[in-house]
């Protein structure tokens, strides 16, 4: 059957079809709806499977891992900076092994779309020692995924699944298979504690031994499976680009666009590589350029004399694959002439950027307003995490930056290392239980003093709104981990005016100076975009300015920034009524000349 | 056949709504279709620029002067995706004003149109799609198959963005 679908909804239809019995993972851009999906698959199928997020990438990989170890086709999702987390679990599950199928799906953001780094996934498998596939488009995501499920089976090893946002995020017409009838997984976990709980030396050891034996067969099979014949219907021209993933589709257009007489060969799994029998399909071809996403993964395996790429100094370095980018390589080794068909015949001029900016009516916006005129930036660090409040940036509440988490332990550290000033990081809920936790006991169990505000909005914002612990289930109790792990708590009941939030954060830094350990708000909020709450919380108080009070001082546009406020040809405040949602935060107190107002008439 | 398509808007205005329409237009005609969206950072209020490749393509993203159409829902975000128009692309864009370009043009303060209670501003998107669907001529489907896809893309809102789409085909009789 013929379904339009996008690269994630096609991964998660190609995990039905591999029988998939546990499905875990954390949310994170572009790889978030492969789960969702399922979820929606194994209610409209009614699967006999477990599809559930975990609170972080490694609990959720151990997770789907047990059940691979006790037979059951598993598989769990992240994205590229998801797998740091999991790294650990992955580098020894990789000497151990797995009797069902255990697929790793990893979604890589080339470009930096929406992440802090553009890592290469296929570069952790190489590093890991597991093979990885490259789909290079939605289609492909499905084939691949299927495949990786059954490579994972026959070799009992974790075989990733690299896609990339232009594969997660794209959408395709896939053939996906009719009437499939679902083979119900059932664990049944058989005791080998020599190799489940092997340990060092020797047990690793073996395990080391056998890895390596593995490799060589999984490389013969890439051989003989997806390279032989792709090699075998190559026409014989003088030269080749060899390519891989979402990258083969921009060399594909580009030698059809210039018209260019170059074979063409598609690296399915990118890792294990037969590297001598590609080294010695190399010397047929006068000139070889590799063009791959992100990093030189295969040219680094067949790197010879005549090899082009990243490692010889011929493609760009870092950013997204283009077209244009194909182009100027093909250049540079000789193999184009031709003039660059790339090149922009329109150049935009006189227009703005639109900023990624808090959702007008985020309380997220208040509490930073707030913070910074409680805790003076001067007198004060801002340490912050991963998720929509990072966009603080815009209102200047933020200092760092790092990784999931890091908030909590970085606020530690400046406390330790800058005493004179007040530090006060920000952390969302559900990035707390993903990685704020150790941190936080480490700082009490150090006797550290700082201030930490959860930003409780009971929702994954950012990646599409996907459920927390709390949420899900009550019984986990913020209060009472926070409690638990020893730290002052004070807890703040979100109300959409600004002075409550000033008021509040004023007995905070009031606390803050009794105490000698950390202090930890826990703002109960909300997320605008989350339908089933957002409507108790707003009052649908809608704002305009009154043009005789604003005296364009830019305290809103640079301390409180809302997306619907901008000046206008008389060099006044004007709030756009398409975006405003009614929050009336603005006119409770945000402008010293109280030039915000209710709307006057309803439009 | 070959058309590539850029849609141009910021976070929340809808942009992969119009992807999602156009890819089932494209699927029951027969056609292959690729697509981009933008989700996560990218989304939050911030530029969204969808791409749109029907016909015999491999990778999704449009390159530099290679687009047939721009379908912009702002207009600072026309302006910032020009460089992805073909010589004799056309260009549909919610716009008081827009810089006069040797191409063709098709501008239309929608946002005003909105606000003046014409249709809904949820709704601007699909009021886009109707001033494309009256105005260019090469476009590759027709307002009926428009419609049976956005039936099935968002079936509970379907009347709804029948009525919007048919108040701009008829708004664009007089442009």
């Amino acid at each position: 059957m013929k379904l339009t679908l996008m690269g994630n909804e096609a991964i998660a239809w190609g995990l039905y079809h591999a029988d998939t019995g546990i499905l875990s993972g954390y949310p994170g851009t572009p790889s978030s709806e492969i789960l969702t999906t399922y979820q929606k698959l194994i209610k409209e199928f009614k699967l006999p499977a477990y599809a559930q997020w975990a609170t972080n990438e490694k609990v959720g990989f151990e997770v789907a891992y047990a059940g691979a170890v006790a037979g059951v086709n598993a598989a769990v999702t992240m994205k590229q900076v998801g797998l740091n987390v999991a790294s650990d679990a992955l580098m020894s599950a990789s000497f151990i092994g797995n009797k069902g199928a255990f697929v790793l799906v990893v979604a890589d953001d080339p470009g930096f779309n929406s992440s802090q780094t553009e890592q290469d996934s296929r570069e952790f498998a190489r590093f890991a020692r597991i093979p990885v596939l490259d789909p290079s488009t939605p289609k492909e995501a499905y084939e691949f995924t299927k495949l990786a499920s059954k490579i994972s089976k026959i070799f009992e090893t974790p075989v990733m699944l690299r896609s990339v946002m232009r594969v997660s995020h794209s959408r395709e017409i896939v053939e996906v298979e009719d009437n499939y009838s679902f083979k119900k997984q059932e664990g049944d976990f058989k005791r080998d504690i020599s190799r489940w709980a092997a340990v060092p030396r020797t047990g690793r050891l073996a395990q080391a031994y056998e890895q390596l034996e593995r490799l060589d067969k999984i490389r013969d099979f890439n051989y003989r499976e997806f390279i032989k014949p792709k090699i075998d219907s190559l026409k014989g021209s003088e030269n080749l680009i060899i390519s891989s993933g979402a990258a083969y589709g921009y060399v594909k257009e580009v030698v059809e666009e210039l018209k260019l007489d170059i074979d063409i060969l598609k690296i399915d799994m990118p890792y294990p590589l037969p590297a001598d029998r590609l080294k010695e399909l190399v010397k047929t071809y006068k000139k070889v350029l590799v063009v791959e996403e992100t990093y030189p993964v295969i040219e680094e395996e067949i790197r010879s004399e005549n090899v082009y790429g990243r490692m010889s100094g011929h493609m760009h370095q870092v950013d997204e694959m283009n077209k244009e980018r194909v182009l100027e390589s093909l250049k540079k080794i000789g193999l184009y002439q031709g003039k660059n068909i790339y090149k922009p015949l329109f150049i935009p001029e006189n227009f703005s950027v639109r900023k990624p900016n808090l959702c007008p009516g985020c309380p997220h916006r208040d509490m930073f307003f707030a913070i910074k005129k409680v805790f003076r930036p001067k007198k004060s660090i801002y340490p912050s995490d991963i998720g929509c409040y990072t966009l603080g940036i815009n209102q200047e509440a933020i200092d760092t930056v790092l990784c999931m988490g890091a908030s909590v332990s970085m606020a530690h550290g400046f406390a330790v290392a800058d005493k004179n000033k007040t530090v006060i990081a920000t952390i969302g809920d559900s990035t707390f239980f993903h990685g704020g936790i150790p941190p936080l006991i480490n700082a009490v169990y150090q006797k550290a003093k700082f201030i930490l505000v959860v930003l409780d909005n009971s929702t994954v914002a950012m990646t599409g709104r996907q459920t927390t612990p709390e949420r899900e289930n009550p019984q986990v109790d913020l209060k009472k981990v926070v409690e638990g792990c020893g730290a002052e708590v004070m807890e703040y009941f979100y109300k959409p005016d600004i002075n409550e939030t000033i008021n509040f954060f004023k007995k905070v830094k009031k606390k803050y100076e009794e105490i000698d350990k950390p202090l930890v708000v826990i703002s109960r909020q909300f997320c605008v975009l989350d339908r089933e709450r957002a409507d108790e919380f707003l009052p649908k108080v809608y704002a305009e300015v009154d043009e005789e009070k604003c005296v364009a001082c830019d305290v809103c546009t640079t301390q409180f920034v809302c997306p619907p406020m901008a000046y206008n040809e008389n060099g006044k405040i004007e709030i756009d009524p398409l975006l405003c949602v009614g929050c009336g935060v603005c006119i409770s107190g945000v402008c010293p000349t109280d030039a915000f107002i209710p709307r006057k008439e309803e439009k | 056949m070959r058309y590539q398509i850029v849609i141009a808007g910021f976070g929340g205005q809808g942009v992969v709504f119009l992807v999602k329409v156009l890819s089932v237009c494209a699927g029951k005609k027969g056609y292959k279709f690729l697509g981009t969206e933008n989700h996560g950072m990218s989304q939050r209020g911030g530029s969204v620029s969808s791409h749109i490749k029907i016909g015999d393509f491999y990778n999704p993203l449009i390159d530099y002067a290679q687009a047939d159409l721009l379908i912009a829902l702002d207009k600072d975000e026309a302006v910032l995706n020009l460089p992805y128009l073909k010589k004799d692309g056309k260009i549909v864009v919610n716009a008081d004003k827009f810089p006069s370009l040797p191409v063709e043009i098709y501008k239309i303060d929608a946002s005003k149109l909105a606000e003046d209670g014409l249709f809904d501003a949820k709704g601007l998107n699909v009021f886009m799609l109707g001033i494309v669907l009256a105005k260019v001529k090469d476009f590759p489907f027709s307002v009926d198959e428009v419609k049976e896809a956005i039936q099935e893309t968002n079936p509970k809102f379907a009347s709804k963005n029948f009525e919007i789409l048919d108040k701009a085909i008829e708004y664009a009789q007089n442009i």
